[in-house]
């Protein structure tokens, strides 16, 4: 166990520095770096001025040397400076990962236990018309743009009803403490957790309901019928317990996902979470605050479907690694 | 006796999938739709680009006079063209000195035309002349108002020919990206699942995985965030006009064949056992050749249902990141970038946040549930 999770450690490392290069010299490749930026907005600079900055900045060095740079700047512990708002990166991404980890974690939780419930009810009423019903809702979930869902829940609930607000973090300039403060937290995390969830509750319940008929199909549970045991006990202690199984890879998998879902809702609702930062420095070629959140979502990612992995062996005592 | 053909079996087997066969009517509507729109702006005579910064945001259903300078060019043209008119009406207003066109209450040109085409005295005196002065001055009038069905949006441009031309875009992505990137995973899966063992297959699988297992929007924005015009190769292919549309196709295609060859492989791992492979191998059959004529063909069936649900896939994908504005580049009308417009205005103007998502929706659950249908239909077990 122990080498194993050394072992996906260092190929996850690995992936990572790989990552890190491609993104990095892709990046090179927008359009505009800062020097041309900079002399767009002067028309006094002169060429040689141009080329004096690139050669003082380092960017008229080959990519392959400047990824060098950065990675060693990197490694001594400096995240860099955001262009855009001249303050360090770890200054800027600091509160935010802990903002992504609420929203991501609440979406998880969320769709989990809908989806569960709803998977395993269609599972077992399977062909009624509350399990057709089912699939048509977990479709629209897998089709439906969550971005437009996030537009319409802000229309539904922000702008005509005025329940809750439209977007931010939290309320500005309110010093809150204790209860209030989870609470007014809590007000401006509903919107986004809920348009987050919906294609993962389609996902989940698609998935569920498969693993449950298989399982109800399976030979152990038909001598558990067949020795007189009580529905209800075949159903949770015997059927569901199994099924859960599979949904772990299901849920380590959908990580990625929800990590994708968590850019768009966060800049649809203006959250200030690493989702809305990566977004925001790549549109605004704000290069360090691009690279390190680009860099810290995977690694969210990468850890996310090593724990999920991890406990997968827990669950199921027939997996070893 | 069971005298239908395969193909007659599947097809019974799909038609019973009523969602299914619910979204090949929807997908053949919109492909439809996106096919035709060039006619259908050259019968409405409504363009998605033509602006009138005086009809900006207007309901559904409403008629608004199309741009100043457009009707008056119309007019004059007209008069040009047609002097007898002009003399008609300069007779009647020295007969009718009552009639003038006063310019303090009336706006030039709407009300010229209508003016003189109300006034039955005129009437009686154009009846005289060779043209048919009055019916064609009603009917230029006519043109100069159009009719938006739902509404205008930012710029004044008519939402619904913009809906229709986002169709083309989308259904073009979407289509491009499946076709590419079920091309891309086929080789790779049938390489990998033809040499399964192998070095080359072990590193093959291991990075698809590794692709597999990335947040795909990150990379995407990454990507899409590139001037392919920078990059040696493209630089001469492609024009300023469909640059965005192709980045598109090529970004979206490298991020979405992983599942198609992670299927294929699959598929040929069971496929390859059979003995009809065996044999095939046994009368001489070259590798190619086995692969092309035996393994292909009974693999299609998997192969079909992933680039059905990679074209809904790939569709969402464009939207997505056409809405973060990344994606296809306006004027260039995308259901994506048609969001990312209405985001700013949401509080005037709902209707023009919520029609691009239904189309989205529509079509995307069409081919989701188009592909479940096929699904269905070919497991021998349902």
């Amino acid at each position: 166990m122990f080498q194993y999770i050394i072992k996906r450690l260092m190929q996850s490392l690995l992936t990572l520095l790989l990552l890190s290069f491609v993104c990095y010299f892709v990046l090179t490749l927008m359009p505009g770096d800062p020097v041309d930026m900079m002399a767009a907005g002067n028309p006094n600079i002169t060429s040689e001025d141009m080329q004096r900055l690139k050669s003082l900045y380092g960017l008229d060095q080959p990519a392959y040397k400047r990824y060098l740079n950065w990675m060693g700047t990197l490694l001594s512990g400096d995240l860099g400076f955001s262009r855009t708002y001249k303050i360090p990166v770890s200054d800027i991404l600091g509160p935010r990962i802990l903002n992504t980890f609420y929203l991501s974690v609440f979406a998880l939780v969320l769709s989990l236990l809908v989806a569960v419930p709803l998977g395993v009810y269609a599972a077992v009423h399977k062909g009624k018309l509350t399990d057709y019903l089912l699939n048509l809702f977990a479709f629209a979930g897998i089709s439906i743009p969550s971005f437009w869902l996030a537009l319409i829940l802000i229309l539904m609930f922000a702008v005509k009803a005025g329940l809750l607000p439209a977007g931010g973090t939290y309320s500005v300039g309110q010093d809150l403490e204790g209860f209030a403060l989870v609470w007014d937290r809590i007000k401006y995390l509903i919107l986004p957790v809920l348009s987050l969830s919906f294609m993962q509750i389609g996902t989940f319940e698609r998935y569920t309901r498969g693993a449950m008929l298989e399982i109800l199909n399976s030979d152990y549970i038909r001598t558990a019928r067949s020795k007189g045991l009580e529905e209800k006990k075949v159903l949770f202690k015997h059927a569901f317990r199994n099924a859960l199984i599979p949904l772990i890879t299901v849920v380590a998998i959908s990580f990625s996902y929800i990590f994708s879902g968590a850019i768009i809702t966060e800049t649809v609702f203006a959250y200030q979470g690493v989702g809305k930062s990566v977004y925001d420095s790549i549109k605004s070629n704000d290069f360090n605050v691009a690279m390190v959140s680009f860099m810290i979502s995977m690694i969210m990612v990468f850890m996310m479907s090593l724990l999920a992995d991890i406990f997968y062996a827990v669950v199921d005592p027939r997996i070893k690694y | 006796m069971n005298s239908d053909s395969y193909f007659q079996m599947i097809l019974k087997e799909f038609k019973k999938h009523k969602m299914a066969v619910f979204g090949v009517f929807a997908i053949i509507f919109f492909a439809l739709l996106a096919f035709s729109a060039p006619l259908i702006t050259h019968l409405t005579n409504v363009s998605p680009n033509d602006q009138n910064v005086f009809n900006r945001y207007l309901p559904m259903f409403s008629k608004a006079a199309i741009n100043n300078n457009d009707a008056e060019m119309r007019l004059e043209k007209y008069l040009k063209a047609n002097p007898d008119v002009v003399k008609d009406i300069q007779t009647f207003q020295a007969k009718h000195p009552d009639y003038i066109w006063d310019e303090e209450v009336e706006e030039w040109p709407y009300d010229f035309l209508y003016f003189y085409s109300s006034i039955d005295e005129f009437k009686t005196t154009a009846k005289n002349s060779p043209l048919d002065g009055v019916q064609e001055l009603v009917d230029l009038e006519k043109s100069f108002y159009r009719f938006h069905i739902l509404g205008t949006d930012e710029l004044g441009r008519d939402v619904l020919m913009r809906l229709i031309y986002g169709a083309r875009i989308s259904l073009g992505v979407g289509l491009f990206v499946a076709f590419i990137s079920a091309f891309i995973g086929y080789l790779v899966g049938i390489i990998s699942g033809y040499l399964s063992g192998t070095l080359i297959d072990t590193l093959l699988m291991r990075f698809t995985d590794s692709l597999l297992a990335l947040p795909q929007l990150p990379l995407l924005i990454v990507f899409a965030a590139i001037d392919i015009t920078k990059l040696p190769l493209l630089e001469d292919l492609v024009s300023k006009d469909s640059e965005s549309f192709v980045k598109m196709i090529i970004v979206l295609s490298l991020f979405s064949w992983m599942t198609v060859a992670r299927l294929i492989r699959g598929s040929i791992l069971s496929v390859k056992e059979q003995e009809y492979i065996t044999a095939a191998k046994a009368v001489g059959s070259s590798h190619l050749r086995t692969i092309f004529q035996h393994i292909t063909p009974n693999i299609m069936g998997p192969l079909l249902v992933a680039v059905t649900l990679n074209i809904g896939n790939s569709i969402l994908w464009e939207a997505a990141l056409s809405f973060l504005g990344l994606g296809i580049q306006p004027p260039t009308p995308s259901w994506g970038n048609m969001l990312f417009n209405a985001t700013e205005i949401i509080y005037e103007s709902p209707s023009l946040a919520i029609l691009p998502g239904i189309f989205i929706f529509i079509t995307v659950i069409s081919f989701n549930f188009f592909g479940d249908g096929i699904q269905q239909a070919l497991d021998p077990k349902s």
